[in-house]
Formats: C-alpha cells, sequence, structure tokens
C-alpha cells in the first residue's frame, strides 16, 4: 500500500514539477498525416494573431474569411493589437505568450532571427507535400522576399510592399510644382505663415539625411556588425550640411516633432502645419481632415552644392512571422500565408492604403487611385529597402538627425565629427 | 572645542561645527564600518562553529531517539508523545528528498556550468527532437533549490534541538509540552513568529530571490547575443564590471557610467535639498500668522501629490514641447517673455537638467509641506520671539532657527528621501525617455540617472549582465552614503537633546 | 513704533498672499489645462494655443464606448479597482504585522531583521523585475491580475518604517498593563494597539490603494499584449504612442481626468489622517 502512495506521490510532484516549467517543450508530435495536408493533422486549435491597431478590425475579418474556407476544421482565431514597432520587444520578452501569427516590421528580422523565435516558411525540401516559400517568391516582389530572408532562408511572409513615408502637404498652401524641391516646399510654408514637420529625432526618418549623400547599408557581417558602401564622406557632409542648413534658415516654419504632429496640426482649425513627412499609417486621418487638399507625392529634392538631389529614403516592409513556439505550426503557417495572399494584400490596399508586395495586386485599379499608395511605391524607387539592418543603427541616427537640426550655429567640423561618432555608434564600437 | 563654548553657539554654528566635526572623523568612521564587518563575520563564523559543536554534543549526549532523529526527523518528539510535531517533521523531510529527486537535483547538478545542451546547432539553426538546457530557468531553478536547501537544513538543526530538549523534559521527569499549548505560544511569547512569518515568506519569494539571481546574473555572460530563447549562456566572474569600467573607444561604458554617476549624485542633491527648503518655506507661509484661507492654499498643493505621477509627469512632457507645447504658447506666444520658443527637453543638456529638477520640485514640494506642517507647528513660539526682539529678519530666523531644528528632526527622513532620489525612475523616465540620447554615451542620455539606464539596458538592449551589474553598483553607493549619513546623525544626536 | 510694526506685518501679508498667489496657480494650472483641454471638441493631439475653442462630452463618451481594438478603459478601470482592493487589504496587513513585531517586541533575530530590510530597501526596484516575470509564469500566473496583487504586496511589508515610527510613539506603559491583565500578544496588537493606529492605518491604505494606479512599468511587463488585463495606468500610457496619439491624446486627456479625480477626493477627505500618520511615524524613522 505504502509503496504505491509513495509512486502516486512520486507520478503527482513529477507533474507538477513538468508543468511548473513547461518551457522545455518537446518538438509537435507528428501524427500520421496525409502528405500535402497544409494543416498535417491539427485540429481543434485556437491561434492569437497580432495586428497593428488600426488593422485589427481588417484582420478579424480576414481571419474569419479564413475559418469559413476550411470550416471542416475547428479553428479559434483572436486578434489583438500590437503595434509593429514594438513586436520585437515584445516577443523577446516570452514568446511563449506571444501571437502565433504576427505583423511586424522588417528592420526587426535581425533581432527575432538572432533569437530564433520565427519558424521558417515551409519549402519544398520539409517533403510536407506544400511549398509556402515557392508560393511566396512566385507571387511577391523580388525586394520585399528578400527583406524576409536571413542568410538564404524565407522567414516571414511578405505582407506589404513599400512601406515607407512620404510628403504630405495641403493643396491650398503648397502647389504640386511647390511639392518637387524641399526648398520649394518650405518657402510656401513660410508664405502662409505655417510650420512643415518631420520627425528628425528618429532615425528611421533622419537616415534620409545620409542616405541622399550616397550611403548605403550592405547589411551585417558574421559578427553581426553594420556594412556600409564605400561612400565619399565628404559628399555625405555636403548633405548633412545642407539639410542642416536649409532647416537653420527656415527655422521659424520647421518642426521637428513626432510623426503624428503633421496630422494633428491638419486637424487644428486654422490648421498650422502645411507640409510633412508622414507615413501610410496615418493616412486615412489625414485624408478625412484635408479633404479635397489632401496632397501626397514623393519626397522632394534638395538642393546640394547647386544641384538638385532626390532625397533618398528608406523603405521598410511589413511581414507577417510565425511563432516558432506556435502549439499549432501548421495551421499557424497556412493562416499567415493566407494572409499575405493576393486577396488579403488587395483589402488591406483599399481600407487601409498599405501598398501591397504581391506583384498582381500592385497592378490594380485600387492601389492606382491611391494617392498614399502611389506617393510610397513612387518614392520606393528613391529608398533603400530597409533589409538587415544592426539594432545599434536606430537611436544614434536619431541622435545625428537631432544635432543637424537642433545645434546652434552648425560648422562643417562639427558635423564631421558628430558624423563619425554616428557611425562607430552604429558598428557599436 | 570646550562643552562650553559649544551650548553657547547658535543652533546653525553647532550644525556646522558637527558637520565640519563629521568630516574630520570620517576616515575613522570609515574604519570603524570595516572593523564593523570584519566583526560581523567573525560572529557569523563563531556562531557556525558554535553551532556544530552544540549539533555533535547533542549527538553525542541523546538517547536512541535523538540519535535516530538525526536522520529520520521527528523520531525523538515522537518517541516522547509529541506525535504531532514529530509526524510535521518527517512530512517536511520527505517533502524535500522528494523535491530534490524529482526537481532540486537537476538544476543544481546543470547549476555549474549553467547547461550545455544548446537549442541551436552550430549553424544557427533550431535543433529539432531534444530538450534543450534553458540557462536562465537553470540559474533562477538552482538559487530556489539552494534557498530550500538552507531552510531545510535550519528546520533539520531545529529538529535535533527539539529532540533533545523532550529528552531533557523527560529526564527531569516532566511531560513534554503538547500541540496545542505549543501553537499556543504562537500567539504570545512567539507572537512575532506569527507576525513575521507570512510577510518574511512573501519577502523571501519575490524580492530576495530575485535579488539573489540577479546578482548572480552579474556573474554571467547573459546579454542580447546570449539570451535564454536560442542561446545559453554561462559563468564569466568579473568580466560584466570589467566592461561596466571599459574606458576605451568612443561612447565607452566607463566614461557613460562616470557621467550617469556624477549626473545622479548631482540631482539626488538638487531634489532633495531644493524640495526640503522650499517645501518648508511655503509649509511656513501658509503656516504663517495672520494668513486666511489655510485650508484653501494647502489643499492647492495638496492636489498635485493625489493626482497619479505618470499622469500629471506625462502631461508635463506634454506641456514641455518645444512646438506646440502650453508652457512655450503661455510664455512666448501669450506673455512675450521669452523671444522664441524654448526646447525645455530636447534641446542643451544643461537646459534638460533643470528643467527636470524644476518639475522635479512641482511634484515633490506638496510632499514636503504635508510632512513637515505639522512638525513645524511644534517649534516653540518663544525661540522665534526672542530672535524677533535680537532683530532678526524672517530670512535669519529661517537659517538659525527653523533649518537647524527641522533638520535635528528629520534627518532620517532625509536620508530616505535622498536614496530614493538617487533611485527616482518616474521623473527622469516619463519627462525626457529618449530625447537626451547621445552619441558620446553609452546607450544612454544626458538626463539618466543610473537607474533609468539600468532600465534601457534591460528593456531595450536585453543586456541584463550589465543592467544588473549597474544595480549592484548602484546598491553600494547608496550603501555608502547611507552608512555615512547615518553615523553624522547619530554622532549629532548623542552630543544633546535638541531645546 | 506699534504702527509700524503693524504696517510691516500687513506689507509682509501682503507680499506672502502674492507670493502664494503665485504659486497656488503654478500649481493648480496644469491640472486646470488638463481638465479643460479633455472637454475640448476641436482638433486632434495637441493644439497651439491655451483655451479650447470649442466643448463636448465626446472625449468621455469615447473613453467609455470605444472598447473595440486597443482601448478597452471601463475593463481597465475595473481591473485597477480590483488589483488596488486586494493589495491594499494585504499590504496594510503586511505593514502593520510587521511594524509592530519591529517596534512593540522583542526577539533574536529582531536587528539583523531590521538591517536586512534596510539593505533590501537599497537596490534599484527594477533590477528585479525579470526575474519576478520568470517567478511569476514558473507558477503559470503571468498575464493574470492575482500576478499584479502579489506584485504590489509582497513586498510591502518592507515599508514599514513609517508605520514603527508611528507605533514607537504610543507608550509601552499601555502593552505593560494589559500584560498585567492576563492579555497575550495577540491581544493587545488587535484590541489595544490597532483601533489607536486610524492615522497609520489610513496613511497606509491610501498609499497602497494608491499603487497599482499609477504603476505602467511592472504591469506593462507582466500583461504584455494581453489588452483586457491591463491597468489604467499602462492603458493611458499606450495612448500617447507615437501612430496611436493623433486619434487618441484626448481620450488620453479624459482619461486621466477620470482617474484622478476619484483618487483626489480620496485623498482630500482622508488628507488629516494622512498628515497625522506620516508626521508621527515619518520623523522618528
Amino acid at each position: 500500500m505504502k509503496k504505491i502512495i509513495a509512486l502516486l506521490l512520486a507520478v503527482l510532484m513529477l507533474a507538477s514539477v513538468l508543468a511548473a516549467c513547461g518551457g522545455n517543450k518537446t518538438t509537435n508530435d507528428q501524427k500520421t498525416t496525409a502528405s500535402g495536408d497544409v494543416f498535417q493533422g491539427e485540429d481543434n486549435v485556437t491561434l492569437l494573431v497580432w495586428a497593428p491597431e488600426a488593422a485589427v478590425e481588417l484582420t478579424q475579418q480576414l481571419c474569419d474569411q479564413f475559418k469559413s474556407e476550411h470550416s471542416d476544421k475547428n479553428i479559434t482565431i483572436d486578434v489583438k493589437p500590437q503595434e509593429e514597432g514594438d513586436v520585437a520587444a515584445q516577443i523577446l520578452n516570452d514568446p511563449s505568450v506571444a501571437g502565433d501569427v504576427f505583423s511586424f516590421a522588417c528592420d526587426q528580422m535581425n533581432r527575432l532571427d538572432k533569437s530564433k523565435v520565427l519558424d521558417p516558411v515551409p519549402k519544398a525540401d520539409d517533403k510536407l507535400g506544400f511549398d509556402y516559400a515557392g508560393e511566396v517568391k512566385e507571387r511577391d516582389s523580388e525586394p520585399s522576399v528578400e527583406a524576409a530572408t536571413m542568410k538564404g532562408e524565407l522567414l516571414a511572409y511578405p505582407e506589404t510592399g513599400e512601406n515607407g513615408y512620404y510628403l504630405v502637404y495641403d493643396k491650398s498652401v503648397v502647389s504640386d510644382e511647390d511639392a518637387k524641391t524641399l526648398e520649394g516646399v518650405l518657402a510656401a510654408c513660410r508664405k502662409a505663415g505655417r510650420k512643415f514637420n518631420m520627425d528628425a529625432g528618429n532615425g528611421f526618418y533622419s537616415c534620409m539625411f545620409m542616405f541622399t549623400g550616397g550611403l548605403e547599408l550592405q547589411g551585417l557581417n558574421d559578427e553581426g556588425v553594420q556594412q556600409f558602401n564605400k561612400y565619399d564622406e565628404e559628399k555625405v557632409i555636403d548633405s548633412l550640411e545642407a539639410f542642416a542648413n536649409l532647416f537653420h534658415e527656415y527655422s521659424d516654419i520647421f518642426q521637428s516633432d513626432n510623426v503624428d504632429k503633421t496630422g494633428s496640426g491638419f486637424a487644428q482649425d486654422p490648421r498650422s502645419v502645411a507640409a510633412g513627412i508622414d507615413g501610410s499609417w496615418n493616412a486615412a486621418t489625414v485624408k478625412s481632415k484635408l479633404g479635397d487638399d489632401y496632397g501626397a507625392a514623393k519626397l522632394p529634392t534638395i538642393n546640394i552644392k547647386g544641384t538638385d538631389t532626390q532625397i533618398i529614403s528608406m523603405s521598410g516592409y511589413k511581414l507577417i512571422g510565425v511563432n516558432a513556439q506556435s502549439k499549432a505550426p501548421y495551421t499557424a503557417h497556412a493562416l499567415a500565408n493566407y494572409l499575405a495572399g493576393e486577396k488579403c494584400q488587395l483589402a488591406r490596399a483599399e481600407k487601409l492604403s498599405w501598398s501591397p508586395s504581391n506583384k498582381v495586386a500592385v497592378e490594380s485599379e485600387v492601389v492606382k487611385a491611391n494617392l498614399g499608395s502611389m506617393a510610397c511605391l513612387e518614392q520606393a524607387k528613391n529608398a533603400l529597402p530597409q533589409v538587415n539592418i544592426a539594432d545599434t543603427f536606430w537611436a544614434p541616427m536619431g541622435t545625428l538627425g537631432n544635432y543637424l537640426v537642433k545645434t546652434k550655429d552648425i560648422t562643417r567640423d562639427g558635423i564631421k565629427t558628430e558624423f563619425n561618432k554616428t557611425i562607430t555608434n552604429i558598428k557599436d564600437e | 572645542m570646550k562643552y562650553i563654548d559649544y551650548v553657547q553657539l547658535n543652533p546653525f554654528q553647532k550644525f556646522g561645527y558637527n558637520f565640519v566635526k563629521f568630516f574630520k572623523a570620517l576616515p575613522g568612521n570609515l574604519k570603524k564600518i570595516f572593523l564593523a564587518i570584519g566583526n560581523f563575520f567573525k560572529k557569523i563564523f563563531v556562531g557556525i562553529g558554535k553551532g556544530f559543536a552544540g549539533y555533535f554534543s547533542r549527538f553525542v549526549k541523546g538517547d536512541w531517539a535523538t540519535k535516530c532523529s538525526y536522520l529520520v526527523m521527528g523520531v525523538g518528539n515522537a518517541s516522547k508523545g509529541q506525535l504531532v510535531k514529530g509526524f510535521l517533521f518527517l512530512l517536511v523531510e520527505v517533502a524535500y528528498i522528494l523535491f530534490m529527486v524529482f526537481f532540486g537535483a537537476f538544476y543544481l547538478a546543470k547549476f555549474p556550468t549553467l547547461g550545455t545542451v544548446s537549442p541551436v546547432d552550430e549553424n544557427g539553426r533550431r535543433v529539432k527532437g531534444i530538450i534543450p538546457d534553458n540557462s536562465m530557468l537553470i540559474l533562477l531553478y538552482g538559487v530556489m533549490t539552494i534557498i530550500i536547501t538552507v531552510l531545510f537544513f535550519c528546520v533539520y538543526i531545529a529538529n535535533t534541538k527539539s529532540a533533545y530538549k523532550a529528552q531533557q523534559t523527560v529526564a527531569e521527569g516532566k511531560k513534554p509540552i503538547g500541540f496545542i499549548d505549543e501553537l499556543k505560544e504562537f500567539l504570545d511569547s512567539k507572537f512575532h513568529v506569527t507576525l513575521l512569518a507570512f510577510p518574511t515568506l512573501t519577502i523571501s519569494v519575490f524580492t530576495i530571490l530575485p535579488l539573489i539571481f540577479m546578482i548572480l546574473i552579474a556573474f554571467t555572460n547573459f546579454d542580447s547575443d546570449h539570451n535564454e530563447l536560442a542561446h545559453l549562456f554561462t559563468w564569466v566572474g568579473f568580466d560584466t564590471f570589467k566592461q561596466v569600467f571599459e574606458t576605451s573607444g568612443r561612447a565607452s561604458m566607463g566614461a557613460t557610467f562616470v557621467e550617469l554617476t556624477e549626473w545622479t549624485l548631482i540631482w539626488a542633491v538638487f531634489a532633495t535639498v531644493l524640495n526640503y527648503i522650499l517645501g518648508m518655506v511655503v509649509a511656513l507661509m501658509i503656516n504663517k500668522k495672520g494668513i486666511k484661507l489655510k485650508a484653501l492654499w494647502r489643499t492647492l498643493f495638496v492636489v498635485t501629490v493625489a493626482v497619479p505621477q505618470f499622469v500629471s509627469l506625462l502631461l508635463m512632457s506634454q506641456m514641455l514641447n518645444v512646438n506646440d507645447g502650453a508652457i512655450n504658447t503661455l510664455l512666448c506666444d501669450v506673455l512675450h517673455v521669452i523671444p522664441q520658443h524654448i526646447d525645455f527637453l530636447g534641446g542643451d543638456p544643461l537646459v534638460a537638467r533643470i528643467t527636470v529638477i524644476v518639475v522635479n520640485c512641482w511634484v515633490g514640494i506638496p510632499y514636503t509641506i504635508l510632512i513637515t506642517s505639522g512638525i513645524l507647528m511644534n517649534i516653540p513660539a518663544d525661540l522665534y520671539e526672542s530672535a524677533t526682539i535680537d532683530g532678526a529678519g524672517p530670512v535669519k530666523s529661517f537659517f538659525s532657527i527653523t533649518l537647524p531644528y527641522m533638520l535635528f528632526v528629520t534627518t532620517p527622513y532625509l536620508i530616505t528621501s535622498f536614496v530614493g532620489n538617487i533611485n527616482n525612475f518616474n521623473v527622469i523616465y516619463l519627462l525626457t525617455s529618449n530625447l537626451q540620447n547621445s552619441n558620446d554615451l553609452y546607450k544612454a542620455g544626458h538626463t539618466d540617472l543610473l537607474v533609468t539606464w539600468l532600465f534601457k539596458l534591460t528593456m531595450n538592449e536585453h543586456d541584463y549582465n550589465l543592467a544588473a551589474a549597474i544595480g549592484i553598483l548602484v546598491f553600494i553607493v547608496c550603501a555608502t552614503i547611507s552608512l555615512l549619513t547615518f553615523n553624522l546623525t547619530k554622532s549629532a544626536k548623542n552630543e544633546e537633546e535638541f531645546s | 513704533m506699534i504702527k509700524s510694526y503693524k504696517i510691516r506685518r500687513v506689507i509682509t501679508n501682503i507680499f506672502v498672499y502674492i507670493l502664494l498667489g503665485g504659486l497656488g496657480l503654478i500649481w493648480i494650472s496644469p491640472l486646470v489645462y488638463l481638465v479643460l483641454h479633455s472637454f475640448r471638441a476641436e482638433g486632434l493631439a495637441q493644439v497651439d494655443y491655451l483655451i479650447p475653442k470649442s466643448y463636448s462630452f465626446q472625449n468621455y463618451i469615447d473613453l467609455f464606448t470605444v472598447t473595440g481594438g486597443g482601448t478597452n478603459f471601463p475593463r481597465w478601470f475595473l481591473n485597477t479597482f480590483i488589483v488596488a482592493i486586494f493589495s491594499c487589504i494585504i499590504s496594510t496587513l503586511a505593514v502593520m504585522m510587521v511594524s509592530y513585531a519591529f517596534s512593540r517586541l522583542r526577539f533574536k533575530a529582531r536587528k539583523p531583521m531590521i538591517n536586512i530590510g534596510m539593505i533590501l530597501g537599497m537596490f534599484p526596484g527594477f533590477m528585479t523585475m525579470i526575474a519576478i516575470y520568470y517567478l511569476l509564469k514558473a507558477m503559470g500566473l503571468t498575464q493574470t491580475l492575482v500576478a499584479l496583487v502579489i506584485c504590489y504586496s509582497a513586498g510591502a511589508g518592507l515599508g514599514y518604517q513609517i508605520s514603527k515610527g508611528f507605533f514607537d510613539t504610543i507608550p509601552r506603559a499601555l502593552d505593560e498593563a494589559a500584560t498585567i491583565d492576563g492579555a497575550t500578544k495577540n491581544q493587545i496588537f488587535w484590541k489595544i494597539i490597532l483601533p489607536m493606529s486610524k492615522p497609520i492605518i489610513v496613511y497606509t491604505v491610501l498609499t497602497s490603494f494608491i499603487g497599482p494606479w499609477t504603476d505602467f512599468i511592472l504591469a506593462k511587463i507582466i500583461m504584455g499584449s494581453k489588452i483586457d488585463n491591463y491597468t489604467v495606468a499602462i492603458g493611458l500610457q499606450n495612448m500617447l504612442a507615437a501612430g496611436k496619439s493623433l486619434t487618441q491624446f484626448k481620450m488620453f486627456l479624459a482619461g486621466s481626468v477620470v482617474v484622478a479625480v476619484p483618487i483626489t477626493i480620496l485623498f482630500l477627505v482622508m488628507q488629516r489622517y494622512y498628515v497625522e500618520g506620516v508626521t508621527a511615524g515619518g520623523v522618528k524613522g
């Protein structure tokens, strides 16, 4: 009798201990599955999907469509808002409670890969009977696929095409002609006594100051250190100086603040902002506030040493990833693949003005009629894709931007010193 | 100085005298502190030695049951009729053994290496079909196992003592105390055990255990390149501290640490002293004879204490915005006091530092008003009267009567608020979070305190080992300051009671 | 002589009134600004003028009715209230027990325990948050309100200094008399000391009740993306995030008012006890 009780107790303890340290999960049990079954026998699954707040409602609808297409399966899908910029930080804190399927900005790819929290997209080699990786490479634009690839392996599904920022302006103040040059935009703003807003203290925007001078990013080396092209330092400094001088010249109307302040300035009565740099995520709100005066275009040119130079920006992609710790990885992949497909991309282009990465969708009327999407796609031709960027890139870059617009009596030497500091800090030396 | 001279000094001079004396005595005090620490360890070792001596002598003197309970806990008590107690001891032993066999031993065995089975292969691909080690869980549960073992050891020693005591009681011909009676003791002579048991348990689990864990983290390489999700981490000795004091290269950690420590101390001094003195001045004004509507004035200030701090500080950060903040609008566009908008938080580091100190006054002065009002009323009125007769103005009587009196009474409060300000997170983080970031500092800004730097390294960079090392250094700074000032107040208080 | 003294006093009083008035204005105006703009009808985020041009209740209506997506203020308010109540009860009990034991009882471990308490207080609190998270995870409590209650009340016993100071001021003769009458220490604690300690109990209740309304760091780490279990502090702070502030800034203002008003009222009503408790206990330390 005692032996039995002891045994029982031991088993109980073991069970509770295993439950307590649940982190150590063995691989998913492979049931006997028919080849080609995308679910690999998974059923009765609950998935958590993370989408940015603006897209939650639409994503829930799309997920419901996915469910009705697979009505033979019992799938519950819960969509929760999670800002894309914060996804990596949230997941790395505890992947076991993160979304099974999540939308994220591609600059976080590196961090996510380093911690192996992304489940690679199933490919032909996996011998599962289906080849999502092949489908993705077939249907999505090359740079977007590249953004989702690390060391030759496709790790996520492209959700949008170039998802950068562009120039938005109040047509009643800034004419389409003015909007072609930064000098023109600023002069028109000054004439109306209204502000021009951009977030120069944020690396995502301020990197344009360097890129316009010919600096390019070239991925990471084996130690994870950011690599650059062989840039001409004098030219980069020329560009930085041109931006700094121009903004100082217009210091009465140039404002460096949170990107939301552009839209908020348009919403004021009377409007306090005449133009600004903003992204597609605020497009709907801005459009509704400006009405017929809504103007959107690619970034203007800036005069550097007498030549009008197109501003080069950074364009990112939104990607959909699958959590490597998901309890139902195949259903999660099926859903991610569905959400990244043509139909869903078109729905997002229509409702959220997100430009598609899908080669067919990008040619559709919906996209062509959307000013914001078009501006995005147009600017993308003059943008460096945000691929494979070190974590250490953003903060020093933002600091450089702040330095350029906020330092009084700025000198070329000063800029040079700060630029070199920025490069060393990005390389984390 | 002779005692007679000392008594004739005014209170302010007395304080000054004590202050100077304190610094003169500083080397001696430091020596005393080290001696005290030495004595402390000596005591511990002597205690342990005595404990072992007692442990063995009890075994030698014990009867068969007492001896038996050295192996099977509770036998001694049970054989003397204390069945429940004996059974409880046995239960503890069984539970501990089961815990060790099924849980503790595994983690304890891996503790020295913090795990060997990596979740990824050399190409960085996740290996399927294995149960990888998780260094963080090994460390956490390892610490837990060690703590539980120490606690078990205490119970074990208590068991041998209890068995021996029961044996003695029986030898004296008495009946050992019953379980119910023993329980009753916990409501009277052992009431402190009852009171402290629950808080001690929760503090051990949620404060001490995590703290030991984090202190150990400082001696590992648990950082963003070795996080527990895809990598193992391991012991690296003092390498992390070397990294913190590394001074080569641009934006080195060593230089950052020095600058932030300086600023932390400057901030703590200003935040504490300004709040204290200005708060007292306002409290004096409110409580001044002949001022009406005292309740109204007090309420005006105290409302800011009641509004949750993060609300008022987030609001402040919006109001201090350079472009459309209310304060710039008011000063520049409405009142035309300043020619152009001032970038309070994102511009010149000096301006930002002054701004955070001023905002901290706005937050902190009402607290001082609340705390000091009552004490200020206690200052004997005749002290002021005689000062007025001597021709002292309000400023002079503040510095010669109010301040020394208050300093005398509220030094403990001052020390706590000084330490609190060193760790004052909200004001700095909510006002300037990333606005003061600099390319000359390692992942920090000019207004960052050590504690906000620690937070950034943890949450943004996931460099847990660096954060832990900084936490330990902050502790050393706080502990040194408290120990020194504590000695100062002790010497001041021993001098004489304030008249 | 007497007349000039009187005039001088009137002048100083006028001077003090002006100073108090000015300072009072500085202290209260941010809150007035908050309340005014929480009713602002026009604009989206911050505006570059001081007085709103039109007023409406829309921000408050939005606050309580928009519950989809990333906001659910009514739920957050309820969560915070529940957490505050429970952690307030547990913390108050813990603080009273610890401070009574340290103040009135004498036992061998007293000094070492006081010292350990002091040492623990000198480590920065944020240092341990990751460890606390994993402990809670091991217990299966992450993303729950129970975890928050535990976090806010587990370490409460360490904040015993002020109430210990208060208990120190109660004459020991009381205990001795009761002991002679045959009361146990348990009875003395519950029947004699606690009823006499209203100010310090109110003080402790008040501070521990306010805690959950203001913490936005630990709560955020524990809750992660579980929006339904957020407390008001995390929710409100999130409303100011870039990309959200455009549509939610005014809701943030309204939400801040909704959180601040009840606490302020509670505080003003209880102010007398708070002051009594803190002055009696805070000074002696």
